[in-house]
């Protein structure tokens, strides 16, 4: 089945606990026949923050979510999955190398650097099926675009970011 | 948000960031997101709705200033509108 419709499908189960044991049994089940190379997720957060919502610029209402999240990914594929917790209000010359606006972030790539897939924000709803499918084309190093679009983006020259806003509904 | 994810996995000049619109206000005004899903590309130029590859590939090179061999309208696809 494909990511995201497999995603979809646990997004309900995911809200109803934040994630309960059959959703994790089923993304191990997944992972073990889907992933076939390392995954490296390095996720950017504030120590202590709680679902306080606080003056701009405080605290992170998401970020205790997001390391769960996180946890949840690396546990369910242990062997292939990594992750790295970094803490932005201790080490802000790594956030500006990695380029990280702000928190939570969690960032997807195949080895120990950081990758050019990033999450910013607590990716559920309509986001969680796209965080499973990324972690699954990193880990087959399986991008799945025509040969054409490939060629096309052969013709980028400087580093290009792409921000997509989404919502969980 | 899948394809650019994809886009960054095929080209290593590109990198992708999957915004939850909600959850930073600020930014999303900055950009004037209505509606989702809203591409921004190198912070410059914008696009909202889901593309096909095709359209979305050309419209993030039009973005970034690469020259394209062939002309193409405006393009535009299906988006949700955010309540304000």
């Amino acid at each position: 089945m494909p990511a995201d419709r497999w995603g979809r499908r646990l997004v309900l189960t995911f809200y109803m606990a934040l994630i309960p044991e059959p959703v994790r049994q089923q993304l191990k089940d997944r992972f073990e026949t889907v992933l076939t190379g390392p995954v490296h997720l390095t996720l950017y957060t504030k120590p202590g923050s709680s679902r306080l919502i606080l003056p701009a610029g405080l605290g992170c209402p998401t970020c205790e979510d997001a390391r769960q999240m996180a946890e949840l990914l690396r546990d369910a594929a242990p062997e292939k999955i990594t992750l790295e917790v970094v803490d932005v209000s201790r080490d802000a010359a790594r956030v500006e190398i990695d380029q990280i606006d702000d928190v939570p972030t969690i960032a997807i790539g195949s080895n120990s650097e950081t990758g050019r897939v990033h999450f910013q924000g607590l990716p559920t709803g309509t986001e969680f099926p796209a965080l499973i499918d990324a972690v699954e084309r990193v880990s087959r190093s399986e991008h799945g675009l025509r040969p054409e679009s490939v060629a096309a983006l052969a013709k980028l020259t400087d580093p290009t970011e792409l921000l997509v806003f989404a919502t969980p509904t | 948000m899948s394809l650019a994810n994809r886009m960054a996995l095929a080209s290593p000049l590109i990198k992708a960031v999957c915004v939850e619109a909600n959850e930073f206000p600020q930014l999303s005004n900055q950009f004037r997101v209505r509606g989702v899903p809203h591409t921004v590309i190198n912070r410059k130029a914008s696009f909202v709705g889901a593309l096909p590859e095709r359209d979305f590939v050309m419209a993030v090179l039009e973005g970034a200033g690469v020259t394209m061999d062939e002309p193409h309208d405006e393009v535009t696809g299906p988006s949700t509108e955010i309540s304000a």
